[in-house]
């Protein structure tokens, strides 16, 4: 059984500040991590690799410098790594990033199952899975918590609103994974770090890929950024300041003003 | 297999960073600190192959080790001791305590003893230090008598004590000096082995979680084999091989220890409003207690990572490098730890906040594997032998090649640096031809001048080659104003310290003096001084927000 | 890469825009590095029009005058007991009836599901113009291939200009397939929806930042946008009045049997739920620093019958279970009454909060950018005040 793991490198969220006066964000000396949703993805993987001795390869498109998730995966047991890095690929909304990754997994050409984050945190789209299963005419399962394959069929927890469902599908498939509220990933140990060294890594560039070179990155995504500007936030409230006994009784009496105490 | 790349590296401290992250909190630290407690369970995980196998670095390939070289090594310790001083210090005992068999072992022994440390994650104590025979080592009064059987050794009865080793009471293979008949040699003692006992954990001001203990041996024997290097009187060469070495990890301990310490203080200054605004938009605030403390901490790290690097390629020696990254780094880094708290008024001196702990942890970074005052004459006396077999050209030569880098490179402190180092070759050869350094004092200061003159040096040199020292959150260019800042300091704190040193010995006139260490020109270089200071000042605000 | 023009005039107002650090003044021109992600931030930036995205050759080729009307995809939800319309669609349906008369052009609502017709007129009173009704047993449960299939029929039929779909599970799911399969733009998770030149203007925030982004498809067709709960809100325009009703029988592809439910469960009632409608809300930031900061939050919401929640910040520090989360990643929340506590006001918060009525925040930080958005603001600490007011309530009710 072959399974693909689609991921991204992202800003650590945790640590990104906000610039106060444009509202952009400051990069300087935040680290990047794996994205966790991609990194739930990547355990569960190796979680069906370790009970069928699946192959696991990992693939992800990016900048040279997200070489490292690559690297992070093979350390946690993925057999194979594919960047894909190649200024053609810049500027790519999710649908040119679908069509991208898509057509490095037509490259790969043996897969049973394509696993994804249901999306990265630096862009909270949920797009790309969805969009990557249509241009490979194959089957999806969106925001799954668990995944399970013999190599014939694949059985999932997929959330739905209210509840979960737990449903079944003919391989190949593409799931993308939610971690769930409590998810602390695994890191390799020293070991197994240095022997990621020696894992395969290929490099493609858009030549490498059999695609459409007008549907990649800028030229191929359809949407554009017109305008960006900070929040415009209602007119400025009552501003309330004082020792807290004083504060504490003007919020009591609003709070009566309001009729929220009756 | 491959040596380990940065990308590998990476991975390595943040595994380290995520392990911490989840198993070791403030509030957890605080409790064993209080109890004066070892996480034993900690160091086990710390060493499980599984989790982290950080001892793998020390243990070549052959053995099942990672081969580690010295960037990953150090970069290991600095890490290890923004988590907890202690805990580092219980992993660095290992890599210490492993030193002399990696330098002095024979195949077998490598083999034998390295395979049971990789495989069965041991603790290794490194048992040197006695009562009267610290750094030096000469002193010895541990022995091992030979022990023959028909006219063969065949081992060795051990007796004396030990006292401050670290991992002391918790090893499980020590490496111990003894004098044998042919000189002070290296014994492998395995705990358990009948006569040899451990003292209760000591009652320390600060690596609390790190246990240290006295080492007593009432006639213990150890068979022939644990001699390492099957030959008697290589233990002082052995001990003296790795000490550029080993000094560099105990730098790079301040060097995470000053790190972790300033940077809570600014993290809190962010937030801390007063006067309308937060503590760390205030110029005073920052140019006192924040400032200059990363500054020279950078300056640091530069100087570790060179240093790393050389011994790279040259495996051992480096004595002076590894005594004055290790000057440096841990003064810096201690000093940054108590502003730290300082910078955080009362809260700093609470134990709710880190930092009142780093202080008490980081002091012994000053004092263990040599004492400052230790390494100022280690220093001294190196480069006091290149000072007179130059006749007085060593630090000339240098100022010669810093110039020629300030004029391809205006921006990196080079002039400052040139002139701090000839300001330096005039006042060695004044302390010659006045035989200053029969007063003691004059040449621990001399250790510390050249310590300074040569750490701003390779930062301008680094920042000048286009560097970001690995494991910096800085860009070049903040790389860049630092290096100036320290060069302009160094220079004049080597023509006035120097100049107070042969003044106060009297015998020369001062105006000459003044004129030939040039601190005029010292003094004009610092223009834009206070300009460059801000400007780290603002990207310090920018990198460590609250 | 961005391009620059000779126009560029050094002033550096796109420097501290990029949201990748891309670019930096070299010689007093701008200058892009090889972090520009061409995202196109600094474009609208520029005072003297000096930047520019590289033109591409696909753009405005396409005939798109055939395509008219502004479509809502309307969601049946279903409890495990009964069916009803999603609030979300008929909130979709109030905006999108504002966009399609800015548009001049009709509002249509697509239906789909299994004995779908008693919803007919709850939808036509939410403004629909029409509804394609696409009804059959096989429509009972979301299939991604069956829905996908029966959104490009119609869509290739009736070409609509735009397609609105609420942010939910079964919303997420399918608009992105629909997306891929036209060659046509989908901004996820938008927080505002408006028209400028016949377009449709998607705002949403961008780049993990505090900062908005106007995201528009001007090429292609139908432009799309997911929207989640609460972002707007619902309103009857056309009580009693029914739309037209085009009933689709479309088949049911044979790729749909190749995903199968196997079993449904339903949790009894969610802490999102009880959020997501909650009249008065109470939600803590990193501010409240530690669980019992937030049992003052439990004592204070008892005592106004409201729910608790917690910021991005709070739950990433454990304080509080992931589904407690209020705001764009979390739960949007429109409450009669909703109070801030140690919350600083990330944009990614306050979209999804200021549809409440009476907000009233509490931070330390003057300069919090949750006062932005409170009609009452308190400069203070949170831990400090409440359980003041918690007795200060008390006594005011006692009375």
């Amino acid at each position: 059984m072959n399974i693909i793991v689609c991921i991204k490198q992202v800003p650590d969220s945790a640590q990104v500040k906000i610039d106060p006066q444009t509202g952009s964000l400051i990069r300087a000396g935040v680290p990047s991590i794996l994205n966790p949703h991609d990194h739930f993805a990547l355990e569960k993987a190796l979680a069906i690799k370790a009970r069928t001795g699946a192959k696991v390869t990992v693939l992800s498109m990016g900048p040279d410098q997200a070489i490292a998730v690559l690297r992070l995966a093979l350390a946690l047991g993925a057999d194979e790594g594919v960047l894909l890095s190649d200024p053609t690929f810049a500027g790519a909304d999710t649908w040119a990033t679908a069509y991208t990754l898509a057509h490095a997994v037509k490259k790969i050409a043996t897969y049973d199952l394509i696993l994804c984050g249901q999306m990265a945190i630096d862009g909270d789209t949920a797009q790309t899975g969805p969009e990557m299963a249509y241009h490979l005419n194959i089957p999806q399962i969106t925001f799954c918590e668990s995944v399970d394959s013999d190599g014939q069929q694949v059985i999932v927890k997929k959330l739905i609103e209210g509840g979960h469902q737990i449903m079944e599908a003919d391989l190949p498939v593409l799931i993308t994974m939610t971690m769930p509220i409590d998810y602390a990933p695994k890191y390799p140990s020293f070991l197994a770090a240095h022997q990621a060294q020696e894992k395969p890594i290929s490099i493609w560039k858009a030549g490498d890929l059999e695609a459409d070179s007008h549907k990649l990155g800028l030229e191929g995504s359809p949407t554009r950024v017109s305008r960006i500007f900070p929040p415009a936030g209602r007119a400025k409230g009552e501003m309330i300041t004082g020792t807290a006994e004083e504060m504490a009784a003007k919020f009591v009496e609003i709070l009566k003003k309001e009729s929220f105490i009756k | 297999m491959a040596k380990n790349d940065l990308i590998t590296r990476n991975l390595m401290l943040d595994s380290l960073k995520q392990y911490a992250k989840n198993r070791i909190s403030h509030e957890f630290l605080r409790q064993q600190d209080a109890k004066n407690e070892i996480p034993l369970d900690i160091l086990k995980e710390m060493y499980d192959h599984d989790i982290l196998g950080v001892h793998l670095l020390l243990i070549p390939e052959e053995y099942g080790g990672l081969s580690g070289q010295t960037t990953e090594i150090y970069r290991v310790c600095e890490q290890l001791a923004r988590i907890d001083l202690g805990i580092a210090t219980g992993v660095f005992a290992t890599f210490l305590g492993s030193d002399p068999l990696n330098v002095g072992g024979t195949a077998e022994q490598k083999a034998k003893w390295f395979k049971k440390i990789a495989q069965e994650n041991k603790l290794v104590a490194y048992g040197a230090t006695e009562a009267d025979a610290g750094s030096d080592l000469v002193s010895l009064r541990t022995r091992a008598d030979r022990v023959e059987k028909d006219g063969k050794i065949v081992g060795y009865k051990i007796t004396g004590s030990k006292m401050w080793i670290s991992n002391g009471g918790v090893a499980d293979i020590y490496t111990v000096l003894a004098l044998a008949p042919g000189g002070p040699s290296w014994f492998i003692v395995e705990k358990g082995t009948p006569g040899f006992t451990q003292d209760a954990h000591e009652d320390k001001h600060g690596i609390r979680l790190s246990n240290t203990a006295g080492l007593a041996f009432d006639e213990v024997y150890v068979p022939a084999e644990n001699l390492i290097g099957l030959e008697e009187g290589k233990g002082l060469l052995q001990a003296q091989a790795v000490f550029g070495y080993t000094r560099l990890m105990v730098a790079a301990f301040g060097l995470g220890g000053g790190e972790e310490a300033v940077e809570t203080a600014l993290k809190y200054a962010q937030q801390r409003i007063q006067a309308g605004g937060p503590l760390s938009e205030k110029q005073g605030f920052m140019l006192k207690l924040i400032t200059p403390h990363y500054t020279r901490l950078e300056a640091a790290r530069a100087y570790i990572d060179w240093t790393a690097k050389q011994l790279e390629v040259n495996n051992h020696g480096l004595a002076t490098e590894g005594a004055i990254a290790k000057l440096y780094a841990t003064e810096s880094g201690n000093k940054a730890a108590e502003d730290a708290i300082q910078a955080m008024g009362g809260f700093g001196y609470t134990k709710e906040f880190a930092v009142e702990k780093i202080k008490r942890d980081v002091k012994i970074t000053c004092i263990y594997e040599g004492t400052s005052e230790v390494l100022e004459m280690t220093i001294f006396r190196g480069r006091w032998q290149e000072h007179l077999k130059s006749r007085g050209q060593y630090y000339i030569k240098q100022a010669e090649e810093l110039d020629a880098i300030h004029l391809q490179h205006p921006d990196v402190g080079a002039d400052s640096a040139a002139l701090g180092m000839r300001a330096l070759a005039h006042i060695l050869e004044d302390c010659r031809v006045q035989k200053l350094t029969r007063h003691q004092y004059i040449t621990f200061m001399l250790g510390d001048l050249i310590c300074e003159a040569e750490v701003a040096a390779v930062f301008a040199k680094q920042c000048a080659a286009g560097i970001v020292t690995e494991g910096s959150r800085l860009d070049l260019n903040s790389l860049k104003m630092m290096s100036r800042v320290t060069a302009r300091l160094s220079a004049f704190k080597i023509a006035t310290e120097g100049m107070r040193l042969i003044l106060g010995v009297g015998g020369v006139a001062a105006a000459e003096l003044l004129q030939a260490v040039n601190l005029t020109a010292i003094n004009e270089k610092m223009a834009g001084l206070i300009e460059d200071q801000d400007g780290v000042s603002a990207k310090l605000r920018e990198i460590f927000k609250a | 890469m961005i391009q620059v023009s000779e126009k560029c005039v050094g002033c550096g107002k796109c420097v501290s825009t990029c949201p990748f650090g891309a670019l930096s003044l070299v010689n007093k021109k701008a200058t892009a590095s090889s972090a520009c992600t061409m995202c196109g931030a600094c474009v609208s930036v520029c005072p003297v029009k000096a930047l520019s995205l590289p033109a591409t050759a696909t753009a405005s080729q396409n005939d798109l005058s055939a395509f008219k009307g502004v479509w809502v995809f309307v969601e049946i939800g279903d409890d495990g007991k009964t069916q009803k319309v999603r609030s979300v669609s008929l909130e979709l349906l109030s905006k999108g009836r504002e966009l399609a008369d800015q548009l001049g052009e009709e509002l249509c609502a697509v239906v789909m599901g299994q004995g779908i017709v008693k919803f007919m007129a709850e939808i036509s009173s939410y403004g629909a113009d029409k509804i394609y009704a696409v009804n059959g047993p096989a429509y009972r449960d979301y299939n991604t291939a069956a829905y996908a299939n029966a959104m490009i029929t119609l869509i290739n039929k009736y070409k609509p200009s735009a397609i609105l779909y609420p942010s939910t599970y079964v919303g997420r799911d399918l608009a992105p397939r629909v997306a891929a399969q036209l060659f046509s733009g989908l901004t996820a998770d938008c927080t505002n929806l408006s028209v400028a030149d016949g377009l449709l203007i998607s705002t949403r925030p961008a780049f993990g930042g505090n900062i908005l982004a106007d995201i528009k498809c001007p090429d292609f067709r139908p432009q799309m946008a997911t929207v989640r709960p609460n972002v707007f809100k619902k309103a009857v325009t056309r009580p009693g009045t029914m739309a037209k009703i085009i009933s689709e029988p479309i088949a049911i592809p044979t790729e749909a049997g190749k995903v199968r439910i196997v079993s449904k469960q339903f949790d009894e009632v969610t802490e999102l739920e009880k959020l997501d409608e909650a009249e008065v809300v109470v939600a803590g930031g990193r501010g409240m620093k530690d669980a019992a900061g937030f049992a003052v939050l439990d004592e204070l919401a008892a005592q106004l019958g409201g729910a608790v929640g917690a910021s991005r910040a709070a739950i990433d520090m454990g304080l509080q279970p992931k589904e407690k989360q209020i705001g764009q990643s979390g739960v949007n929340i429109a409450a009669k009454l909703y109070i801030a506590a140690g919350i600083s006001g990330a944009v990614q918060h306050t979209v999804g909060v200021e549809h409440s009525d009476v907000i009233i925040g509490i931070n330390k930080d003057a300069n919090a950018s949750i006062f932005n958005i409170c009609k009452y603001g308190f400069v203070g600490d949170a831990r400090t005040l409440l359980p003041k007011v918690v007795d200060g309530i008390k006594k005011a009710k006692g009375k």
